[in-house]
């Protein structure tokens, strides 16, 4: 009987963690770090949101390109995903850029790039709070 | 860097701004104990920066 009540357990217990994990990641990626703050990773937590800010604003102090979801054709569909890995941010980078975009010298290409580094980062971290949450080795 | 939300970095900087947060990243995502992160972050560093630094050689001979 105990085996039976612990078999019909784990498989509902499973199932919540695997929520709180969802959850947990979705957090990551609406706020650059919460996700490990969540869990208590203190460090992690600061550094992600430390790194994925400051690519943001020396993305968008640099004038690079925020994709928006209007997008003529792939690259700029894929632009817009890896920016809307930034979760808040992205809402901050749009902000921060009053002037707009200015791709015409280096310093603006760079922008777009951080820019775009810092969405996938995120999206990086809050994979590996997920993965924490669910009990994986991090 | 000008005043303002204007950052005006040369090509190195921008670089090393990149590798050095990207680097710090990593190293906090993927290490637990402090001596094993700095190792991390300094090897990462200098592999982002040599290879930066060796791809920029390497496409000098193009640029004339």
């Amino acid at each position: 009987m105990a085996d039976e009540t612990t078999a019909a357990a784990v498989p509902g217990r499973n199932a919540k963690r695997e929520t709180i994990a969802f959850f947990i990641a979705v957090a990551g990626w609406l706020v650059p770090g919460l996700g490990h703050a969540l869990l208590k990773m203190w460090g992690r937590a600061v550094m992600s949101f430390l790194s994925v800010g400051l690519l943001v604003i020396l993305g968008a102090g640099m004038r690079g390109n925020v994709f928006s979801s209007g997008g003529n054709d792939a690259f700029d569909a894929l632009g817009f995903l890896a920016d809307l890995g930034t979760g808040t941010f992205y809402l901050a980078a749009t902000k921060l850029e009053a002037n707009g975009a200015d791709v015409s010298h280096a310093g603006g290409d760079y922008g777009t790039r951080f820019l775009a580094t810092a969405g996938v980062l995120n999206l990086l971290t809050a994979l590996h709070a997920y993965e924490a949450a669910r009990g994986r080795k991090a | 860097m000008n005043a303002g939300m204007g950052f005006k970095l040369s090509h190195l900087q921008s670089m090393l701004l990149f590798a050095a947060l990207i680097s710090v990243a990593f190293g906090f995502l993927s290490r637990r104990r402090p001596m094993d992160r700095v190792k991390y972050i300094l090897w990462s560093l200098f592999l982002f920066l040599l290879i930066g630094v060796g791809i920029g050689w390497a496409m000098y001979p193009f640029s004339h």
